[in-house]
């Protein structure tokens, strides 16, 4: 019978690829219709982000908020509550950090407190933000998907009045907020590369997530709670505040990234939308099988197709939105599970026939 | 049998679940008219999935129907109802606001100009019911029957639709010892008149004294088919498990010590206002084993979660070890001595896609001797899983294992173990062998009497199977409408008959005649 697991989780992983296959495929067909040189154009798609040191560097830099957001909403797949203020979360946390950064900019405080002060206050808007979904739901049943949602606005908005009202520079050109300052600049790692030791920190988060899934109780009341309440409540574990606090755990994650953003690529806070980078963190989740292990695997993926998307706009006219297409076709194809069902059936089928056939020469 | 023409033949039929799992292996059997053949097995032998190819619910990877000597494909159940097989579910699938003639004839009534004619449908189904003697009031709504009568009606349903052939998975597992009598008239009924039934049970007596022949399933594989009159119980039973079953439970006196678990004048209203339980009140010691029989629907199942710590009460108390458990969490009560096997073991007693280690830790992950700092001890909780997969005989490949993938019977030794080892000096057992081999269930009664008086625990034990109750209990209480109606100070002295009585609300307990046994 473990052979039906084994059979079952080597599919899962086929099933990845061959969806990343066929969405590739189909991009690549795309690209040769309306392209004038379809080849040049299709190769600087595949190898264009690994053309150079920069590019490899930039794949990487792409990677950094794309694995807090992923490591988030693996929180929120464990317990089973669709919570997407990890969104909203971001702009908290990017703009929270850069009113920390603001503040202490004159001050005598040394760089290295001070990056650690903004990304811990990221940290905390971002548990703030996911923790109002999560309470609302459980006190008043409040459904979290549509709260969180309604929410990631309320954020947005209220990001938007601190940076126009609060840290607004009026020197500037455009809306942005005062320089954020050098000492809180995070320092890059490689050289020649965008590449800041934010990447550093989203694997560290990410080795403390995999830990705490894995190998510490919390983890295992999580995922108990998730798959079922009933019978969390049955053995004992506090279904309430487990649910709660996996949110804001999770929500940590998604505002440390909108911090860590803030502080390695941009000089001055100025966003005035919503980033997209939480919503994007429940489509690698999703890749990565909501493990938070393979979180960093789909988020380079991911990462690798927007810069190949990026490079192909710049050198012709194609816009980078065709990036779109591929992520559609690999998302469906994952998230539905009937996806060459067919083909695991006969397989299991077989081996079980295969079993069946040994046992009974034995016997 | 050669003289009878064949209603129905199964020819080697196998069925592999998309897990994986064998259910049915070159299985052939067949059905004469007006023949009624018992179909047993212990849980997991592959009845369940033979009945769904047979109503087309599944499909068969290999193997042919026969249906009145011509060979079929039945696709789906309506097909199957339209090549004349019907089958009675052992959850019935009616309509409760619906009327009985609108039940029964859900689908096909009687039309006049396009609408439908009810005072046609009302006639046609009493008829019908008149014909085999089942005495139902077609006008009344299903809502108001008593379960043997809502059983009626799935079997008047499958006849009206046509049936020749009646499928009962396992119909006296809901019904009290008179029920289930009028219900074999009713069957003997319709053999003479040509109907052929294939029934499902678990109980063996009720094989013996029914059918004609026996098809007997082990493993997913045919054990073979037999005319009953060359069997005995004890015969049939081996031919099932391939040993004997010892079905008497031999148990030395209990020596009743202090008091465990107190119910005192417990009430519960259900979330609709109605009065579910009423007053109910019962003591339990150090090593004895209180049973409660009941017709499923008295209460037992508030009883049980009013006690796990599942609801809330309304009135009265639980004390626990001589604490009270009102408002107290579950993890606290569980802490105080409190274990639970509960009735749902799929949706409640465990998580299906996790592991059989996950599974048994689930209550014990967190103790300070399980874990490593604040990490889980891995080998502490392979060394606690492997230790129970051996003491439980839990057949798998292994404990990393998901528990969807064991039989039912397998994933209850998984939740026994659990329960059985927490370190609690009471264990709730609500329903702890239903829908298990008669194998597992043996086991785990013998352990539960075993515990009981070498760990000198108490235990509640609901359930809805006389026989268990009967055997394994030491002292009986009886509830129905949600008040305890009669108690018996020697359970294996009570006759099933009369403990019928007292579950149907014939006879009735006064307070006087109980006291002193609670």
């Amino acid at each position: 019978m473990n052979k039906t697991k084994r059979i079952e989780n080597t599919f899962d992983i086929v099933r990845i690829l061959i969806a990343i296959a066929v969405a590739y495929l189909i991009a690549l067909i795309i690209l040769a219709l309306i392209s004038d040189d379809p080849l040049n154009v299709i190769g600087l798609f595949i190898g264009g982000p690994f053309s150079s040191k920069k590019h490899i560097g930039d794949i990487f830099t792409r990677m950094i908020p794309l694995i807090f957001t992923g490591v988030c909403m693996c929180f929120v797949y464990a317990i089973n509550k669709f919570n997407l203020a990890g969104e909203g979360a971001v702009n908290l946390g990017g703009c929270l950090a850069a009113c920390v950064a603001i503040a202490l900019k004159e001050t005598g405080v040394p760089g290295w407190i001070c990056i650690i002060l903004c990304i811990a206050v990221g940290a905390l808007a971002g548990m703030l933000a996911n923790a109002i979904p999560a309470v609302a739901d459980q006190a008043f049943h409040a459904d979290v998907c549509v709260i969180s949602l309604m929410l990631n606005y309320i954020l947005l908005y209220f990001t938007t009045f601190i940076l126009k009202n609060v840290i607004k520079d009026q020197g500037a050109a455009v809306t942005a907020s005062y320089k954020l300052g050098n000492k809180v600049k995070l320092p890059k790692l490689i050289p020649g590369t965008t590449i800041h030791i934010g990447l550093i920190i989203a694997i560290a988060c990410v080795i403390f997530v995999a830990i705490l899934f894995y190998k510490m109780p919390f983890g295992y009341k999580m995922r108990a709670v998730g798959i079922n309440p009933t019978f969390a409540k049955y053995i004992g574990i506090p279904v309430t505040s487990t649910i709660i606090l996996a949110q804001v755990i999770g929500g940590a994650f998604a505002g440390m990234g909108g911090a860590v953003q803030i502080l390695g690529m941009f000089p001055r806070y100025k966003w005035e939308s919503l980033t997209n980078y939480g919503f994007d963190g429940l489509m690698i989740a999703v890749l990565a099988r909501k493990n938070p292990i393979l979180v960093p695997v789909s988020a380079f993926l991911i990462a690798y197709i927007r810069n190949g998307a990026d490079l192909v706009a710049t050198k012709t006219q194609i816009p980078p939105e065709f990036v779109s297409i591929i992520q559609g076709i690999i998302i469906v194809l994952v998230a539905a599970e009937m996806f060459l069902s067919g083909w695991k059936k006969k397989l299991i089928f077989n081996a079980a026939r295969k079993d069946l056939k040994e046992k009974e020469a034995k016997a | 049998m050669e003289t009878h023409k064949e209603a129905l033949k199964m020819e080697n039929i196998t069925k592999i679940y998309p897990n994986g799992f064998v259910a049915n292996k070159g299985i052939t059997f067949s059905v004469a008219e007006g023949e009624i053949h018992a179909l047993v097995g212990e849980n997991g032998a592959g009845k369940t999935t033979l009945m769904k190819v047979l109503f087309g619910m599944e499909q068969p990877q290999e193997g042919a129907i026969y249906v009145g000597g011509q060979q079929v494909k039945i696709t789906s159940p309506l097909d199957a109802i339209a090549k004349g097989v019907g089958m009675v579910h052992q959850h019935f699938m009616l309509v409760p606001s619906m009327t009985v003639a609108q039940n029964v004839l859900l689908g096909i009534e009687p039309k006049k100009h396009g609408l439908v004619d009810n005072a046609a449908c009302i006639k046609k189904t009493q008829e019908l019911s008149d014909k085999y003697q089942f005495g139902l009031d077609a006008t009344a709504a299903v809502a108001d029957l008593s379960v043997g009568l809502m059983q009626k009606v799935e079997i008047l349903k499958a006849l009206a639709k046509g049936a020749k052939v009646l499928i009962l998975d396992e119909p006296t597992a809901v019904l009290t010892p008179q029920e289930t009598r009028e219900l074999f008239e009713q069957l003997k009924l319709l053999k003479k008149n040509g109907h052929s039934i294939i029934f499902i049970s678990h109980k063996l007596e009720e094989v013996m004294e029914l059918c004609d022949n026996v098809t007997i399933l082990r493993h997913g594989y045919c054990n073979g088919s037999y005319p009953i009159s060359d069997l005995n119980e004890a015969k049939l039973s081996r031919l099932m498990v391939g040993r004997d079953v010892v079905l008497k439970i031999e148990k030395p006196d209990p020596k009743p010590g202090k008091a465990i678990l107190e119910v005192k004048s417990l009430e519960k209203l259900s979330d609709t206002g109605k009065v579910v339980l009423d007053h109910v009140s019962f003591t339990i010691r150090e090593g004895e084993v209180l049973g409660i029989a009941g017709v499923e629907g008295n209460g037992q199942s508030f009883l049980s979660d009013c006690i796990s710590g599942m609801q809330k009460y309304d009135g009265g108390d639980i004390l626990l070890n001589g604490k009270s458990i009102k408002g107290r969490k579950i993890a606290d009560i569980r802490q105080s001595g409190m274990s639970n096997i509960p009735e749902d073991r799929m949706t409640v007693g465990c998580v299906p896609s996790m592991s059989i280690l996950d599974n048994i830790m689930a209550d014990r992950f967190e103790r300070r001797e399980n874990m490593n700092g604040i990490f889980m001890d891995k080998q502490k909780a392979l060394k606690i899983t492997d230790d129970l997969i051996k003491e439980f005989e839990i057949s798998c490949d292994d404990r990393s294992e998901a528990i969807r993938l064991l039989s039912g019977g397998n994933i209850q030794k998984v939740v026994v173990a659990r329960e059985f080892t927490s370190g609690a000096n009471f264990v709730l057992a609500n329903q702890p062998t239903r829908g298990v081999d008669v194998g597992t269930a043996e086991m785990i009664r013998k352990y539960l009497v075993r515990q009981v008086r070498e760990q000198n625990i108490a235990s509640l034990l609901i359930s809805a199977d006389l026989n268990e109750v009967l055997e394994v209990s030491d002292r009986l209480l009886v509830m129905r409408q949600g008040r305890i109606v009669a108690a018996f100070p020697k359970a294996n002295m009570v006759s099933e008959d009369e403990l019928g009585e007292y579950m149907l609300g014939i006879k009735t307990m006064t307070p006087e005649e109980m006291e002193g046994l609670l």
